[in-house]
């Protein structure tokens, strides 16, 4: 479904990305972890090009998002993204938040689309909230309108980019549900998370990434129990180390 | 100061046919509204198209827009008035050109070079404006707007313009406040707008301090009918839960 | 709201000024040992800024008669003489308010005038008349019919041109420029066929023309206006000493050398001839000097 085959990408003189090969297959929840600054954000923010890279190549289903033929935006309809910090529009309500791209991008008449939008909306547990403004809503909440956006557009993968890091603690649970509510259901996922729970229990596999290389690939039990590189180690002691 | 007041001067003929002088300023107070009013429209539209213009990652167009900003904005309106209404004619085709000097109307021809010299001049600055207020929104909104496959045009015309327009009422407000005193400029080609008729009544009545006490009293009663509209239009495009607007 | 906020400011410090009303000006000269000279920056060959920063011109040389009859009357030999330059639109209240202490520019004296400043004994007088291309085939006011005709703003001949086209129902387009000089402008660049204005002005800016044998004043004057100084109103001491002045220059016959230095020979900056001979109207004036308005006669 994804592939990176030897990525590069610099920011001036930081090689941010530093010869990425990494496949999910189809159906296959991975989870990115890494230290901050390691180049997982980035990483995932080249699956849909909002990030080029500078070498090599990612295949998103079957189309090389690189190559410049590429029709970005019919790549980019079937490719959701969930963003860290939501990026709801705040000046649409709930509902037009959600029905804005499949009407305009796909062309759905408005009756589809609402009606679309509230089956979401009752997914992820916010159907009573669809005529209300982002503003008004918790950041659990307005993570869920993201989440249920970013389906609209009936996505063949989903991307997370630390969906949670930017919540309260005690919205992170509403929005993990959903999450693994959406793996179970069998969407092709990619997360970029600091919430080794979720990638105990619902990852297929974990992705260790430091200085922009892919450092330990392992199956969540085996990452967490045994992980064979000393930066993972330390990552994971500092993580589950309270209070630091 | 032996100063002969005579506040019924407005109502005493101006030797003009059955003119009084009120009627003057009622005149010009049609042609400064008729001069602010379509040099607006016509300055939101091309300020906007310039201020987005400004934000493209195309280099070659958002080069032209500031080209467009600092030209505009830098040569004073009286010298744009005189560029508009004296030399660009000149320029124009033999026939154009006597068409336009000679048998239009001159009011009529004087009112399309102050309201295209007012409307490129105002645009420059809507152009700053506008650019201010969607490089204020947040870099999420365009990377949310692309990731679910919007083009370009549907990025900039249902995320971030909506939004952009609700930040910048404010500055906008003052714009088009602006444009109206600025459409006093047209006296200097004859167009007989408000300041103008205030002037010549003024000069004619050598009633000076009525005829520019009228004036203030027109203009002030002027913006603030335009500043209620305005705030009427912020607050009926006002996020819900959100306290004064976008952010 | 900046436009306002100018005008309230400028009544604000007009009435600042008005506090004491200054109705002797002789003792005010006297107090201060100053006298303040209005003056105009453009209007030639009247009263202009050309050379220096101090003003010259036919009726600033009669102004400067009145302030050597000042001096002898107050006894100030060294009595200390202040420019100030005054706008169509200052010089009015300019005066009111006790800035300026006597004006002489090209105002005409007329009744609306009357009612907020007194006027001196005429200085010169004028017929509104046309100036307008050799070639146009222009001979006079009924020839503009339908046509494109410019006059300067706030000018009588504005008002003249504006009821001559209501009442004969011309069907004129008359274009109101700023000064004189964009009535020319307007002119020169073909947007009128002729310009209406009083004609010693035509004739300052016939002499500006880049060749002015293309043009020609022309038409049955259709009003006369007398220029004269403007003062304050009940004050007659002073109006006394400024009438005798001039007065006294015309009945010398100095009159004749200064109409001659600035209308029949070349003057600054351009060192254009005005060529424009005295008119018998305005020598009837200087036989029998009066500070009447042209209308009250």
């Amino acid at each position: 479904m994804i592939r990176f085959n030897n990525v590069h990408k610099w920011f001036k003189d930081l090689h941010v990305l530093n010869g990425i090969n990494l496949q999910v297959q189809q159906g296959e929840v991975v989870v990115v972890c890494g230290p901050s600054g390691s180049g997982k954000s980035t990483l995932i923010r080249t699956v849909n090009q909002l990030e080029s890279i500078n070498e090599g190549e990612i295949w998103v289903d079957g189309k090389n998002v690189a190559d410049p033929k590429t029709n970005l935006n019919a790549l980019r309809a079937e490719v959701g993204f969930v963003f860290q910090h939501f990026n709801l529009y705040p000046h649409l309500s709930v509902l037009d938040n959600i029905t804005l791209s499949p009407m305009k991008v796909k062309g759905m008449d408005r009756a589809a689309a609402d009606k679309q939008a509230v089956t979401l909306l009752e997914r992820v547990g916010l159907a009573h909230k669809k005529d209300a403004f982002p503003a008004m809503l918790s950041g659990g909440q307005q993570q869920r309108v993201a989440i249920a956006r970013g389906l609209a557009m009936e996505p063949r993968v989903m991307l997370f980019d630390e969906p949670t890091s930017a919540l309260d603690p005690e919205m992170i649970g509403e929005v993990l549900k959903v999450m693994k509510d959406l793996a179970e259901s069998g969407m092709t996922m990619m997360v970029v998370t600091h919430e080794m729970g979720f990638a105990r229990e619902v990852a297929d596999r974990v992705v260790f990434v430091d200085h922009g290389q892919i450092i330990e690939e392992a199956h969540p039990e085996h990452f967490f129990t045994n992980p064979q590189h000393d930066r993972a180690k330390q990552f994971l002691r500092q993580l589950l180390t309270p209070m630091n | 100061m032996n100063y002969n007041w005579d506040w019924n001067v407005f109502f005493k003929s101006t030797g003009i046919g059955s003119e009084i002088y009120l009627d003057w300023f009622v005149s010009g107070l049609g042609w400064t509204i008729a001069v602010a009013l379509v040099a607006w429209i016509v300055a939101l539209i091309i300020g906007s198209v310039l201020g987005v213009m400004r934000t493209l990652p195309n280099k070659l167009l958002s080069g032209i827009a500031t080209a467009y900003v600092e030209l505009f904005r830098n040569v004073p309106l009286l010298v744009q008035l005189f560029i508009w209404y004296f030399m660009v004619p000149d320029y124009l085709p033999e026939s154009t050109q006597v068409w336009f000097k000679q048998e239009l109307n001159p009011a009529t021809s004087a009112y399309i070079s102050v309201v295209v010299c007012l409307a490129l001049f105002t645009a420059a600055r809507v152009c700053e404006q506008v650019r201010t207020g969607i490089q204020a929104l947040p870099k999420g909104q365009s990377a949310a707007a692309l990731a679910v496959g919007f083009t370009l045009p549907q990025m900039y015309r249902h995320v971030l313009l909506p939004q952009a327009f609700r930040i910048i009422i404010p500055p906008l407000t003052s714009e088009f406040l602006n444009i109206f005193k600025n459409s006093s400029v047209a006296s200097l080609i004859g167009l007989m707008e408000l300041l103008a008729q205030t002037k010549q009544t003024a000069e004619f009545t050598a009633n000076m301090f009525e005829a520019f006490t009228l004036a203030t009293l027109i203009y002030f009663v002027l913006n603030m009918s335009l500043m209620t509209f305005m705030s009427w239009v912020e607050k009926k495009v006002r996020i819900p839960g959100m306290m004064g607007g976008a952010k | 709201m900046r436009f306002t906020t100018r005008l309230l400011t400028t009544a604000v410090i007009a009435s600042a000024f008005a506090a004491p009303a200054m109705a002797n000006t002789l003792e005010k000269i006297k107090d201060s040992g100053v006298i303040v000279l209005g003056h105009r920056d453009a209007s030639i060959p009247f009263s202009y800024l050309a050379d220096g920063p101090n003003p010259i011109g036919y009726s600033h040389d009669l102004q400067l008669k009145v302030v050597e009859a000042v001096k002898k009357q107050l006894k100030m030999p060294n009595l200390q003489v202040k420019y100030n330059l005054v706008t169509s639109q200052t010089r009015i209240p300019l005066v009111q308010n006790g800035t300026v202490d006597l004006e002489c520019g090209s105002t005409t004296n007329n009744l609306e005038r009357q009612k907020q400043v007194a006027f001196s004994v005429g200085i010169f007088e004028i017929g509104t008349r046309l100036m307008t291309a050799k070639t146009s085939g222009v001979k006079d006011f009924p020839d503009l019919k339908g046509k494109n005709v410019v006059t300067t703003a706030g000018t009588t001949s504005e008002r003249l041109l504006k009821a001559m086209n209501a009442e004969k129902q011309m069907g004129m387009n008359i274009i109101s420029a700023k000064d004189h000089g964009e009535s020319f402008l307007m002119l020169e660049t073909g947007r009128a066929v002729a310009f209406m204005m009083d004609d010693a002005l035509l004739y300052g800016e016939m002499a500006k023309a880049k060749n002015p044998a293309n043009w020609v004043v022309t038409g049955k004057p259709q009003s006369f206006e007398i220029y004269g100084c403007m003062l304050r109103k009940d004050d007659p001491a002073f109006k006394k000493v400024v009438d005798d002045a001039i007065k006294a220059t015309f009945k010398s016959g100095e009159i004749n050398k200064i109409y001659s230095k600035w209308f029949m020979n070349p003057v600054p900056p351009k060192g254009q001839n005005l060529s424009f001979p005295m008119s018998d109207e305005f020598k009837e004036l200087i036989a029998k000097p009066t500070d009447k308005s042209a209308e009250q006669m």
